[in-house]
């Protein structure tokens, strides 16, 4: 799991990369003093380090926040993590093949909703029903899966093939999966910031494992320097991205894989095919939500050499580098106040 | 004043041929750079309004409150 | 202007497939909310110094000369208040003329005027409140004034209305009774109204629009000019529209104002001022600047008229008429064009210069024809400063 640190403020590290590569970075210089109120609450959910940073609020009422911005994204956790036998995808997949649809509430239905939406815009590469395909790769154990366990798995696999309609849903063949997995973190992050901005904070920002959601700036106007981690390198950043508002998402080659003869084979795998990406070792991308920046990291990560004209035309900001380690690089067009 | 009317009219096609959308909140990131903001020196066109105000005629438009002066 | 038409850069609209990802995330509830505060109260504070020289002329004479450093300190007190004063001081010297462009040595003067104010703004949810104090001080004239205004956002926050109303009560007491000798302890009160709204059109304009009006009685000839009689009140009205656009490609902002001015001395006056907010580095903005100004002459404007000897003639008044020679109430127009170069040293200091240079010429008048016998009237100014925030 990658580690991307929030540095409040001095770390001196910019943003890397020329035309040469990556060269040597300098001395990251991070200052862990908080002037005035500026309270950061570190917990753990969806198999991440998470962190909700409050300020220019009182400790008392920060704490009440933060408190109700963690339960926000341990709720959603519950609601929609396949590993958990009583969440509504979970439900969906157990009746797989079954022939009965599941009904799922306004919520639920928003969020296939926009996975649908995705799907059709990314030509079909953001899928959600690629989860399958993990039966066939182990990542822990390193190994290539067997030559016709990805045959096997293949049909099960194609958004086309659900039936979703009204608000009720169905996996017509058994073995089918949802997995909400792409984007359920970063809708958590954009949840809990929404939560606490209506509640009254102005600056602070909601972490959850490296997708950040922005609420305000630091307590002194300047915005957050968000760092966004080395794809090779697991003690540095590879740049800082100073923001006031918006969010920050992160895929890469880096966070689930193993690497067999000189080959990688990481997370990403393409629904068509069933193996893993191979354009990209980290694609970052800044939206003003969570939500959209996660989505548009996976389908990047999924376009391979085609990522940064789809990026672009989607009109958010990005940080990419590629195979040989060449950074490239898009300001937002519209940044956020 | 018909000298003005071209210049001016031009301006106002120009403001209708700019996106007619209202900024949704997260589109407002250009409005607030600082040379955008309507009254963003307010020293120095204190400065500007009084030379001007001594030096003509015309006042006003910009706020209240000012007070006045002797000036010559 | 037609060339700036067609290569006008169309704010970014999201058509089919552009932005349409994230236009599908924010739809969802819970994933963006607007802010809820429209109004609150700077993150920073703000001191700022501020020093001013001008210098005017007109051909073979060398008129005033003003030194004028100022103080300005805007600070927050919490998210609901802010508190902002200013102060500054005027020092003059120089010669004004008695009549028309003749100037007499014995009109010399050496003159400084001091002035303060203190604004304090409350803020709420999606409205603020200020009240201003002011006072101005020097040796002849004093002006105290009172103001009260008042703003307010619509929810999406792209709409802001404002109105406001001030008065000030001012003492006119001429050095050595003035021109005529008696004139002393003159008053003069006026009240002020202003309407406005700002709007923001897109993701790249906001305009605004200012009608003010204000309503004055008592004292307003010119005590050191020779017969100068002017009415005892005076109206005035002044409508205002400004436009700020963004340009996307190079982060540059294009400010015009245009300003039509009218009043019951017969004047109707026009302002159209463009200016270029053009950043060259992250710390270095240049900001070139055209203002354009025309004017009627009073309806009581006596023209400058020389005998055979190229002596002014000055005009035989009955009594109770009004007349003024004075050249600012004369049918003319005027050309400023600026440069203001601003630099960031850091995050928290900026400093700038002003150059400014302005030109009046009664031939400039635009939709009219210009006084006659009125000698161009030139003016430098330099602005330097220096601001931080904390």
């Amino acid at each position: 799991m990658f580690q991307v640190s929030v540095a409040p403020g001095n770390a001196s590290l910019r943003t890397e990369g020329t035309r040469e590569g990556i060269t040597e970075g300098m001395r990251v210089m991070a200052s862990s003093k908080r002037a005035g109120n500026d309270f950061g609450f570190q917990f753990s959910a969806m198999a991440s380090v998470c962190e909700v940073r409050i300020a220019r609020l009182g400790r008392r009422k920060a704490e009440q926040l933060a408190r109700l911005a963690i339960d926000e994204v341990r709720r959603i956790e519950c609601k929609f993590s396949r590993y958990r036998a009583a969440s509504v995808v979970s439900r969906i997949n157990a009746a797989a093949g079954s022939g009965r649809p599941v009904d799922v509430d306004a919520e639920t239905a928003g969020l296939i909703d926009f996975a649908a939406r995705l799907h059709g815009l990314s030509d079909g590469l953001f899928d959600i029903t690629s989860g399958a395909l993990r039966k066939a790769w182990d990542f822990r154990a390193g190994r290539l899966p067997r030559a016709d366990a990805i045959e096997a798995l293949l049909p099960l696999v194609g958004w086309n093939k659900v039936v979703w309609r009204g608000a009720r849903i169905e996996l017509p063949l058994q073995g089918m999966e949802l997995d909400f997995g792409g984007f359920g973190k970063e809708y958590a992050a954009d949840r809990a910031a929404s939560l606490l901005q209506e509640r009254g904070v102005s600056h602070g920002l909601v972490n959850l494992g490296g997708d950040i959601r922005v609420i305000g700036p630091r307590p002194d106007g300047q915005p957050w320097q968000l760092g966004v981690q080395h794809p090779r390198e697991r003690d540095r950043l590879l740049a800082e991205v100073p923001m006031a508002s918006g969010a920050l998402a992160t895929s890469g080659d880096y966070e689930r894989y193993f690497e067999l003869d000189g080959a990688r084979y990481c997370h990403v795998l393409d629904p068509r095919t069933g193996w893993p990406v191979t354009a990209w070792r980290s694609v970052s991308v800044v939206a003003p939500a969570c939500l959209a920046a996660g989505a548009l990291t996976t389908v990047a990560m999924l376009k391979g050499t085609d990522a940064l004209p789809y990026l672009a035309a989607q009109n958010v900001g990005y940080l990419a580098v590629d195979q040989q380690g060449q950074l490239h690089q898009r300001e937002a067009a519209l940044t956020l106040n | 004043m018909k000298k003005a009317m071209p210049l001016w009219a031009a301006c106002v096609v120009a403001l209708a041929g700019c996106s007619s959308a209202p900024p949704q909140a997260w589109e407002k990131g250009s409005l607030a750079q600082p040379g955008m903001a309507m009254g963003s020196d307010p020293l120095g066109e204190r400065y500007s309004q009084h030379i001007y105000t001594s030096k003509e005629n015309a006042s006003g438009g910009y706020g209240v409150g000012g007070g006045g002066c002797g000036c010559n | 202007m037609k060339r700036a038409l067609q290569r006008k850069k169309f704010a970014l609209v999201p058509a089919h497939g552009k932005g349409a990802v994230v236009l599908a995330a924010l739809s969802l509830p819970g994933v963006w909310v607007a802010p809820a505060h429209a109004e609150s109260a700077p993150d920073n504070g703000v001191i700022a110094f501020r020093y001013l020289h001008y210098e005017d002329s007109q051909p073979g004479l060398k008129r005033i000369k003003v030194n004028s450093p100022s103080l300005y300190l805007m600070t927050p007190i919490g998210p609901q208040w802010a508190v902002e004063g200013s102060a500054v001081v005027d020092s003059l010297s120089g010669a004004t003329p008695r009549w028309q462009s003749s100037v007499s040595s014995a009109s010399v003067m050496h003159e400084e005027r001091k002035a303060a104010d203190i604004k304090v703004t409350r803020y709420f949810d999606r409205a603020s409140y200020t009240l201003g104090v002011s006072r101005s001080k020097e040796h002849d004239y004093a002006s105290n004034a009172l103001s009260l205004s008042g703003s307010w956002s619509s929810a999406d926050n792209n709409t802001t209305w404002n109105l406001g109303v001030g008065g000030s009560s001012d003492k006119i007491d001429p050095t050595g009774g003035g021109f005529s000798g008696d004139t002393r302890d003159q008053k003069k009160n006026t009240v002020e109204l202003i309407a406005g709204v700002t709007r923001a059109l897109s993701s790249t304009d906001i305009v605004q629009f200012n009608l003010t009006y204000g309503s004055g009685h008592g004292y307003y000839d010119d005590p050191y000019k020779a017969l100068d009689v002017r009415p005892d009140n005076r109206k005035q009205a002044a409508l205002l529209g400004r436009w700020n656009h963004h340009l996307l490609g190079d982060q540059s902002t294009l400010r015009t104002s245009y300003r039509f001015y009218r009043d019951n001395f017969g004047i109707d006056a026009h302002t159209l001022q463009g200016e270029w907010v053009k950043p060259v580095t992250a710390a270095l903005t240049f900001t070139p600047l055209v203002r354009l100004y025309s004017q009627s002459a009073a309806d009581f404007y006596a023209d400058a008229r020389v005998d055979a000897s190229g002596f002014p003639v000055l005009p035989a008044l009955q009594p109770g008429q009004l007349n003024s020679g004075d050249q600012r109430l004369s049918a003319f127009g005027a050309v400023t064009l600026g440069l203001k170069t601003e630099y960031k040293l850091d995050a928290a200091w900026t400093v700038d210069l002003n150059l400014e240079a302005y030109e009046q010429r009664s031939n400039w008048r635009i939709g009219g024809s210009g006084s006659n016998g009125v000698d161009p009237f030139r003016a430098r100014f330099v602005q330097l400063g220096a601001s931080r925030k904390f």
